[in-house]
């Protein structure tokens, strides 16, 4: 187990295990915590991961791992790794089973004031109109050519079954649609099992909440992002579904014997990889593809329910009920980017697995307004406490690869939180601090509980501190829609 | 064999959920397993018996732990999406890492925790003074 011990300092908030750390090391491995974090993230095996991480093939830069990290399965949750493109490998384990799982923040004109009275009926109509829940499927079922269409154009096939606008692919990390997918790739129960859940929430952690733009640091970049004090926002956190599972399940069974093929040793074969020049690396390539698609589509459908849900609600009420798009982050994903590593400009696959993009300013696949700013990045909080809206900069394309934390980041397990706390007893407390609750099933409340999470307060101000993300907004919950 | 000399129980996990199962021989290792899968479905009631519908599978993998996790994947599977929960009441191993099973089943209406996978991570089967054991991560 790697101890505090075992870390050097090298800046305020990023510490290295060094790669003479274990003798198969290929680079080491940089996270960013403060001292106060440090000392949760080595209770668990995160560190240890992060380790077993850095001995892939094709690395060409430390495995980095953000300070809201937490033990997975092969590589921890928040850990960011580069590996050579087209030589390197891919691992669908560095990305997770729920491929391009995600979350996107929509702002609003509509003030807290006026919409107090409806929050209670907006939060029903959104639990209505946004399907959620174990085992709950989108409400239309689509043929598998449907799908297929979805896998090859993502919210491009969204904006023309009119569930979105110019503005929202534009605003969508890689316009909502990344190339080279081809759904010959998937499988046909990958199929089956996306045809009826696109438009659908799923269950665990994920939600749709309702939030006030409590407080702004940055009134330039909240301003183009459109977040002002006092007005709503809207977050929806989601993925691929069962979709994107079966996809990784296909492709750790089918990279086993890659990994034989090619000669590559792992220390957990839940890192299974394949170099992405290879048969088998570019056919999960190209399935992630098409798996990050459907997870575009898939939130791009619920934040057409959700207009849906405020319409309905709101129209007539106050004056503009609508709903814009600030931004779509993926947080687990593998992306072919350019990286200035060691002085020169490399093509890697930057693996994220609860990790977001964080571009800097002049970043190309940025939208023209962002261009300027930098990324705006998401990091939800866990249930009750805040959210916070931030941007990538310059150090960020320096030191984290372009990335940043993605959330607050778990530290109780799940059975823990459910002997701990008690569904009922959260809502109650919750409903006191003026947050509504619709959820549907207590016990899995309980388990996304704030106690079982990290202070994102906390570790929001490590990656700033660490200078790879500028605070802009910061969000209050008011009603969350969990399954 | 017999299926019915194994056990399973949860083990703490920061995320996702583990377990820790146990089996006189592989099969019962195997259906210890499965039984372990569908506690953590939460799906411990049901108010039909198992003998509506009767199926077989076979499966063959490049090893032990594959072919575990060929195995509940495939019950996986059928629980999200044909909502069938199964009984295993015969399960032959065979050394070349091949498995037939006989399968008992029967619908539910719903079951209370998605499991998205049945993950690789430190997936060890291993030798114990009573039989078998292994240590299972499931991402939800």
């Amino acid at each position: 187990m790697v101890s505090i011990t075992d870390l050097n300092r090298v800046a305020a908030c990023e510490w290295e295990i060094p790669v003479s750390y274990r003798s198969d090391m290929r680079v080491a491995v940089r996270l960013f915590a403060s001292e106060e974090l440090l000392q949760e993230v080595t209770r668990d095996k995160s560190l240890e991961q992060a380790v077993n991480a850095a001995t892939l093939p094709g690395l060409m830069s430390a495995v980095l791992v953000m300070p809201d990290m937490h033990q997975g399965y092969g590589f921890p949750i928040g850990g960011v790794a580069a590996t050579r493109y087209p030589e390197g490998v891919i691992s669908p384990g560095g990305i997770g089973y729920d491929i391009n799982c995600g979350v996107r923040l929509l702002a609003s004109r509509i003030l807290h004031q006026e919409a107090a009275p409806h929050l209670e009926d907006l939060a029903t109509t959104l639990n209505q109109y946004c399907p959620s829940g174990v085992g709950t499927g989108g409400r239309e079922r689509f043929s598998t050519r449907e799908v297929e269409e979805i896998c090859r154009k993502g919210s491009q096939w969204a904006k023309t079954a009119g569930f979105a606008s110019d503005q929202d692919l534009r605003r969508t990390e890689q316009g909502g649609r990344i190339s080279g997918a081809d759904p010959r790739h998937v499988s046909s129960r990958a199929l089956k099992r996306g045809s009826g859940q696109v438009g659908s929430l799923g269950s665990g952690n994920h939600f749709i909440e309702i939030d006030l733009v409590e407080e702004v640091f940055d009134s330039r970049s909240a301003q183009v992002m459109g977040l002002e004090e006092g007005y709503l926002a809207l977050q929806i956190h989601c993925g691929s579904r069962g979709f994107g599972h079966q996809v990784c399940s296909d492709y750790v069974k089918s990279l086993q014997s890659a990994v034989d093929r090619y000669g590559i040793q792992l220390p957990d074969r839940a890192l299974v990889c394949a170099p992405m020049d290879k048969p088998e690396g570019e056919a999960y390539l190209s399935a992630m593809a098409c798996a990050a698609n459907y997870a575009f589509a898939n939130r791009q459908v619920l934040s057409h329910h959700a207009r849906e849900a405020f319409e309905s609600v709101l129209a007539g009420r106050v004056k503009n009920w609508g709903l814009s798009l600030v931004y779509d982050v993926a947080h687990n994903i593998g992306k072919i980017e350019t990286h200035n590593i060691d002085g020169k400009d490399i093509q890697v696959c930057v693996h994220r697995k609860g990790a977001t993009r964080a571009f800097g300013p002049g970043a190309e696949d940025l939208p023209s307004e962002y261009r300027k700013i930098g990324q705006p990045v998401l990091v939800p909080g866990s249930m009750g406490t805040s959210s916070w809206v931030l941007h990538g900069t310059e150090e960020a394309m320096r030191r984290s690869l372009g990335s940043c934390c993605h959330g607050a980041g778990r530290v109780m397990s799940r059975s823990q939180a459910k002997k701990t706390i008690w569904g009922e007893d959260l809502r109650a407390d919750l409903a006191e601090q003026g947050i509504t609750i619709r959820a549907g099933s207590m016990a899995g409340l309980a388990e996304e509980a704030p106690a079982a999470y990290k202070d994102v307060d906390a570790v929001v101000d490590t990656v700033v501190q660490a200078g790879i993300a500028v605070p802009v907004a910061r969000l209050r919950p008011l009603a969350v829609i969990k399954g | 064999m017999d299926v019915k000399t194994g056990g399973f129980e949860e083990v703490a996990h920061t995320a996702d959920l583990e377990i820790k199962v146990w089996g006189r021989d592989l099969s019962s290792l195997f259906a210890a397993a499965a039984e372990g899968m569908f506690h953590l479905s939460g799906i411990e009631d049901y108010e039909e018996g198992f003998s509506s519908i009767t199926e077989e599978i076979s499966l063959d993998a490049m090893d032990y732990e594959g072919l575990l996790i060929l195995f509940l994947e495939e019950l996986l599977y059928r629980l999200t999406e044909d909502y069938m929960l199964f009984e295993i009441y015969q399960l032959t191993i065979l050394d070349n890492f091949s498995l037939q099973a006989k399968l008992r089943g029967t619908q539910i209406k719903s079951y209370q925790r998605d499991i998205k996978a049945v993950t690789y991570h430190k997936l060890n089967i291993h030798e114990t003074e009573k039989g078998y054991a292994v240590n299972i991560v499931f991402d939800i």
